[in-house]
């Protein structure tokens, strides 16, 4: 029988690297319980980067996301070799709401001008990865969502860290971008060839 | 013109700008585009539809007349125009 990890009550990432020490050990199948739905998306994503099937299912408020090695080598070499991110060898890091440490007014259109800038260019970034009041951009900044929008629509992967959009009682508010964990950002980090950080 | 630029002598002009546009027009805060020489950083882009009610906020605004002009722009990339408007 598969081991069954409970992970409910967990906050993000935990439920991640419990599946992650599974792998780690070799399993092969194994499911784990979770208690909301973004643990589940970020386990979908975990199992994705490391060549495994996840299959979810939730019953009176218990999600169980099963793991099953799809025994795909190929695809194992793939995602463990340090291939740039799509779209692009480089990512940028978005840790603060505006640009520069001095008047907020300027920083807050300095952040617009970045991103009008970016999705207007043909050298586009493949991630662009949001933590800490950084956040606050794909969620309360009406003009940096339409950039970050045509952005992902360019292909560009827009992460979002869930613990941050929590911190700030954002998560019903994100307009764009996937709710992510420091796996995932960091993944993307060492993928890219460079990154830039604001 | 594909869209209007509005570029300003001074920062302050700028963002002072959006403020007086909010409610007026859907604008956005770009970058001064390297075709126009003329300005700060900052510029305001909007919608041909909406140059009259941009150009009477201005108008009615504490800006002097001098502290910003308008632009028409038209394509983009090596093909982008932008004209100065009267």
């Amino acid at each position: 029988m598969s081991p069954i990890i409970d992970a409910r009550g967990k906050a993000c990432p935990t439920p991640v690297i419990m599946a992650k020490k599974a792998i780690s050990a070799g399993e092969s199948t194994f499911t784990v319980l979770v208690d909301n739905t973004t643990a589940v998306e970020n386990l979908k994503r975990l199992a994705e980067n490391q060549g495994f099937d996840a299959a979810a299912a939730e019953a009176e408020g218990v999600f169980s996301v099963t793991f099953t090695r799809t025994g795909c080598a190929a695809c194992e070499e793939a995602v463990n070799s340090p291939l740039p991110a799509p779209g692009g060898d480089w990512a940028v890091f978005v840790g603060r709401d505006i640009i520069g440490d001095g008047d907020r007014e300027l920083g807050t259109n300095l952040m617009r001008m970045f991103f009008y800038t970016l999705s207007q260019g043909e050298d586009k970034p493949g991630a662009v990865l949001f933590m800490n009041a950084g956040v606050k951009l794909p969620t309360l900044d009406e003009q940096v969502v339409e950039h970050l929008k045509a952005l992902s629509a360019a292909g560009v992967e827009i992460l979002v860290c869930g613990t941050c959009l929590n911190f700030y009682g954002l998560t019903d508010r994100l307009r764009v971008g996937t709710v992510s964990n420091m796996y995932d950002i960091v993944t993307r980090m060492q993928k890219a060839g460079k990154v830039i950080s604001l | 013109m594909d869209y209007g630029v509005i570029t300003f002598t001074s920062t302050y002009g700028a963002i002072y700008a959006q403020k007086v546009l909010r409610g007026v027009a859907d604008v956005l805060t770009m970058p001064v585009l390297r075709e126009i020489s003329l300005g700060c950083g900052i510029a305001v882009r909007f919608q041909p539809e909406d140059l009259d009610a941009v150009r009477a906020a201005l108008a009615a605004s504490t800006l002097k007349p001098g502290e910003y002009a308008f632009y028409g722009v038209t394509g983009s990339g090596g093909a982008l125009r932008a004209e100065r408007l009267p």
